[in-house]
């Protein structure tokens, strides 16, 4: 299920790329698109702005099948504060635009399946796909807007996995 | 300087900072395949006091780290950072006598413009596998 998890984050942030190569984070030294798992990075005191910090939380799986199927649940958190020329008055607009932008990262909703503990990232025979987002209700904390999107991300368990 | 001496005069320690390499754009670093390379950075004097617990701390003891802007400044412009919060935002960890924290919120003291002290406020690491 890890090579699942792993595909879905890198589908995600190669779509972001795509779709918007200005939203970047400066974390551990590095400038990478603005899209992170947040149990491979340090503990946070505070999320990170304007960028989509995955968490991975309940887990299902299905043996009654030909191929084991594990159903992942997926939370992606995602806050703003507005930018700094508007003093924050555009923070709504600056949630919404990463709205749309989640909703087009996406699509489509599957990706091939990918073992990225090889170097090159090895395909494997089957694929990740999730059903749609349950978008949860905007959060405010003073001047900072936060939103919690759930999704399940399916895989297929293959042999040495 | 005053504040250095002051520190000193507390029992001032040195405090560790863990800090990443900055050559950690992979996608094996991302998904945390590998280890990414660590540097550690000297501050002293340094001194640390337990905070009281309040009802919200989960039992996780809380500590303040007061060091020296001196200390700081100096290593600031040893690892040619823009300034300390390059370098706090570059740190994972904090070490003082073998244990680790956690950076949860830091504030600096100043006088005459000058910031003279840095003062964070850590949390106990939990132990991590080996």
């Amino acid at each position: 299920m890890q090579n699942a998890k792993d595909s879905f984050y890198m589908a995600l942030r190669e779509r972001l790329v795509a779709l918007n190569p200005e939203r970047m984070i400066l974390l551990r030294g590095a400038v990478r698109p603005g899209i992170l798992v947040e149990e491979a990075e340090a503990p946070f005191s505070q999320l990170p702005s304007d960028v989509f910090v995955l968490r991975w939380l309940g887990l299902g799986v299905d043996v009654n099948l030909d191929s084991t199927m594990v159903a992942t649940e997926c939370e992606i958190v995602y806050q703003t504060c507005g930018t700094q020329s508007f003093g924050g008055l555009d923070r709504g607009r600056a949630l919404c635009a990463m709205d749309v932008e989640l909703v087009a990262m996406l699509q489509p909703f599957s990706t091939p399946k990918l073992c990225y503990t090889a170097t090159p990232p090895a395909a494997m025979m089957t694929q990740v796909f999730w059903d749609e987002a349950s978008f949860g209700p905007v959060a405010v904390q003073r001047d900072r807007m936060s939103r919690s999107v759930k999704l399940m991300v399916y895989s297929y368990q293959e042999q040495g996995e | 300087m005053l504040a250095d001496a002051l520190l000193r005069s507390l029992a001032g320690t040195t405090a560790l900072l863990r800090v990443t390499g900055t050559n950690t754009d992979t996608n094996m670093s991302e998904l945390g395949l590998v280890s990414t390379t660590f540097a550690e950075v000297v501050l002293s004097p340094a001194a640390m006091r337990k905070l009281r617990p309040t009802w919200k701390d989960d039992g996780v003891a809380r500590w303040e780290l007061l060091v020296s802007a001196t200390s700081v400044e100096l290593q600031v412009s040893t690892l040619e950072l823009t300034s300390a919060q390059s370098l706090f935002a570059m740190t994972l960890a904090v070490t003082v006598a073998g244990q680790d924290y956690l950076i949860e919120l830091i504030a600096s003291n100043e006088a005459f413009g000058k910031v003279y002290l840095y003062r964070m406020m850590l949390r106990e690491a939990a132990q991590q596998a080996v």
